[in-house]
């Protein structure tokens, strides 16, 4: 959510501050000519509605590594991430450090339980499985429409965010910024469906890694190793190198919960278990992802504390704004093919983000919400690229005009996902004592209480206390909802499991 | 008695922390006592899930117990340093792998620890404990009875003229379940 934030400024804020460097410019036509080549491979590849939309049940291990890892840090931890170090010091690291705990955890919860569901019933979206699990088209509308809700947001954020980054690249402006980035990515979205998606993923995310570490180094050259990077920071404001950097300690233990608890809600990431060609390749999926991470998170530490040790320290001029961090110090401190290519991969990294929501919207609308209905589509995969179109045209085009409200939109999207698909979802699919009754009810708390809070919280109806967050709140309270409406109803007809689903849930 | 132990530690976990977030709205803030329900709320509900998640019936977690025993004990520990610990940040102290000793249990004991033990442990005991390929083989069979058994009743439906042809997911019949339960080879409940 903060990515959104920090990535998406409204259009009237300034562009970032990237020189139209010839070499910038000639690696990024490069990077969007591998992207062309990639969606024309897999165009020829995507024949059915499971091509487009789960890629056949047929990506590998390595190659579904690299793709989940470039799909979860998308643009913000090159950009906003440094930013927001710059910001609060180390109280920003509460969004990363759970990825030390997360992947396993989902590979625990959701990833066999996900794989197998697919491979039983062939499942294709997020919302089949709760359907599945409770035999129920309600809870499959009621999830379908929750993503929906929060695809929104971060479609429209990423389209601002791609627009920004484009801009930036080009000297273009804004605007067309949006389309021009809103094209490329339709192109690959609709001709290769996820499998366009995945294979870009995992280029940008392999050049992305390579990127990290090098930027890394860099900033431990320039800031004389760790230890001079925080003997200069200590020097002029040590709270930045405290426990909770410059935000209470309930703030960033509950950014350490929402982005823990919340990950195995987020359907970009749990949507892509269903792709794996084999699932006893999951042995090493939780391993590499996690490394990979790391890898790539170098550089959303290294660039977020060195700057601040630089400016501390006389060697760059303080930032007139927190998202200059990375910008500003690839210019100054980094050859220019290697800011290019991080700069080229903002861009790809959002690009990735709105293929991978555009996806899962279009599913939502032609399989989930008419599955629900009854009333199934007879062409779902000509339906599927038809309703692609549509969510990126309508995405770009609220990018564009709705100001500082696509701001707003973006801020609930992390924790919308979460606090509705959490507990039906992972939890659900590990107990057996979870009912329909129960997964509605919780569906619905996260959807009411996130946009009813985050709309007082935006119009400023009501402020909530320092360290309490919406997400973190809404996640609890529909946690807890799945509980007691689960207890209250145990025993009904909404308790029961169908064979199939029981024994991929005890296996 | 694993997963009902799991369920209760995570229904347990979720009150302490929003038993801790409603603190914050006393007068004068959240108390010191709202971070320590959160220090310890926060690795209780991450460890009941991953219990949750790899207890199969009637084993249990087995071999897991320690790495997860491992993990709680680490977050606790680690959060329960930087919040009991003096702020004793400032220009000249001691650095500990280049940070300051807080900020490095921290990075170092939360952000980077974990990866050493939980993912290496999964991969460990991953045919044992997770999935095997006769896993697999049961959801296949388990599947496809399923598909048979909807693929009657939608047969038997629209030769009774059923609404459209298609059939709802509540329909499967008690006698189907069966069926699909004896193919499935599924345990009780």
């Amino acid at each position: 959510m903060i990515a959104m934030t920090m990535l998406a400024p409204a259009p009237a804020t300034p562009a970032l501050p990237v020189e139209s460097h010839p070499a910038i410019v000639w690696v990024a036509l490069a990077y969007f000519a591998v992207v062309a080549a990639i969606s024309v491979w897999a165009s020829r590849r995507t024949r059915t509605a499971k091509d487009f939309f789960v890629a056949g049940h047929g990506i590998g291990l390595v190659a579904l590594t690299v793709a989940s890892v470039s799909t979860s840090v998308s643009g913000f931890a090159f950009i906003g991430g440094p930013g927001l170090i710059y910001s609060i010091g180390l109280g920003a690291m509460y969004i990363v450090l759970p990825a030390s705990v997360t992947n396993v955890m989902g590979a625990w919860v959701l990833a066999k339980r996900m794989r197998l569901l697919g491979e039983a019933r062939g499942l294709i979206t997020v919302p089949d499985a709760i359907g599945a699990r409770y035999r129920s088209p309600a809870a499959q509308a009621l999830s379908g429409i929750a993503i929906l809700v929060g695809i929104v947001g971060y479609m429209a954020t990423n389209a601002l965010a791609m627009g920004v980054v484009i801009d930036a690249l080009f000297g273009i402006g804004i605007g067309w910024g949006i389309w021009i980035g809103m094209g490329v990515t339709l192109a690959y979205s609709v001709a290769g469906g996820i499998l366009a998606g995945i294979y870009v993923d995992v280029f940008q995310g392999t050049l992305m890694a390579l990127a990290s570490v090098l930027v890394f180094l860099f900033v431990l050259k320039v800031g004389g190793g760790m230890t001079g990077i925080s003997h200069r920071i200590l020097s002029v404001d040590p709270a930045f190198l405290g426990p909770w950097g410059k935000i209470t300690p309930l703030a960033a233990l509950s950014f350490f919960f929402v982005f823990a608890v919340g990950s195995l809600g987020q359907p970009q990431g749990v949507h892509k278990y269903y792709m794996l060609r084999d699932p006893l390749q999951l042995r090493w999926y939780p391993l590499l992802k996690t490394l990979g991470l790391i890898l790539v998170l170098l550089l959303y530490f290294g660039v977020g504390v060195g700057v601040k040790s630089l400016v501390a320290g006389g060697a760059m001029p303080a930032l007139r704004a927190p998202d200059e961090a990375t910008p500003a110090f690839l210019l100054r401190f980094t050859p220019v093919v290697l800011a290019a290519v991080v700069f080229s991969g903002v861009a790809a990294a959002t690009m990735s983000a709105v293929n991978s929501f555009i996806n899962i919207g279009a599913a939502v609308v032609t399989h989930d919400l008419p599955v629900a209905l009854g009333r199934r589509l007879s062409n779902e995969l000509r339906w599927g690229r038809i309703s692609t179109v549509v969510i990126a045209i309508a995405a770009a085009a609220l990018a564009q005009v709705s100001g500082s409200m696509v701001a707003f939109l973006g801020i609930f999207g992390w924790g919308l996902f979460a606090c509705t698909l959490v507990p039906a979802l992972a939890i659900g699919l590990n107990w057996d004592g979870a009912t329909r009754e129960g997964a509605l009810a919780s569906i619905g708390t996260g959807l009411v209480l996130t946009l009813c809070f985050e709309t007082m919280s935006y119009l400023k109806v009501y402020s909530f206390p320092a360290g309490v967050t919406v997400s973190g709140l809404s996640l609890v309270a529909s946690i807890l909802v799945f509980f007691a409406v689960s207890w209250l109803t145990r025993g009904g007809r909404g308790s029961e499991i169908d064979p199939d689903v029981r024994l991929v849930m005890e296996v | 008695m694993t997963r009902r132990l799991a369920l209760a530690a995570l229904a347990g976990s979720a009150l302490l922390i929003a038993a801790s977030y409603a603190t914050a709205v006393l007068p004068g803030g959240a108390p010191p006592a709202a971070g320590w329900g959160m220090a310890l709320g926060i690795p209780a509900t991450l460890v009941s899930l991953m219990i949750l998640g790899a207890a199969r019936p009637g084993q249990g977690i087995g071999r897991l117990a320690w790495p997860f025993a491992f993990v709680g004990g680490a977050l606790v520990l680690g959060f329960g340093l930087a919040l009991a610990l003096p702020a004793d940040e400032a220009a000249g102290v001691p650095l500990y792998l280049g940070l300051p000793l807080r900020a490095a249990v921290i990075l170092y004991g939360i952000g980077l620890m974990p990866i050493a033990v939980l993912p290496v442990a999964y991969a460990l005991t991953f045919s044992t404990q997770t999935l095997s390929q006769a896993d697999i083989d049961r959801v296949r069979l388990a599947g496809e009875a399923w598909a048979r058994g909807r693929a009657s009743v939608a047969s038997a439906d629209s030769a009774g003229g059923g609404a459209h042809g298609s059939v709802s997911v509540d329909s499967t019949t008690a006698s189907q379940d069966d069926e699909l339960a004896a193919a499935a080879g599924t345990v009780g409940r």
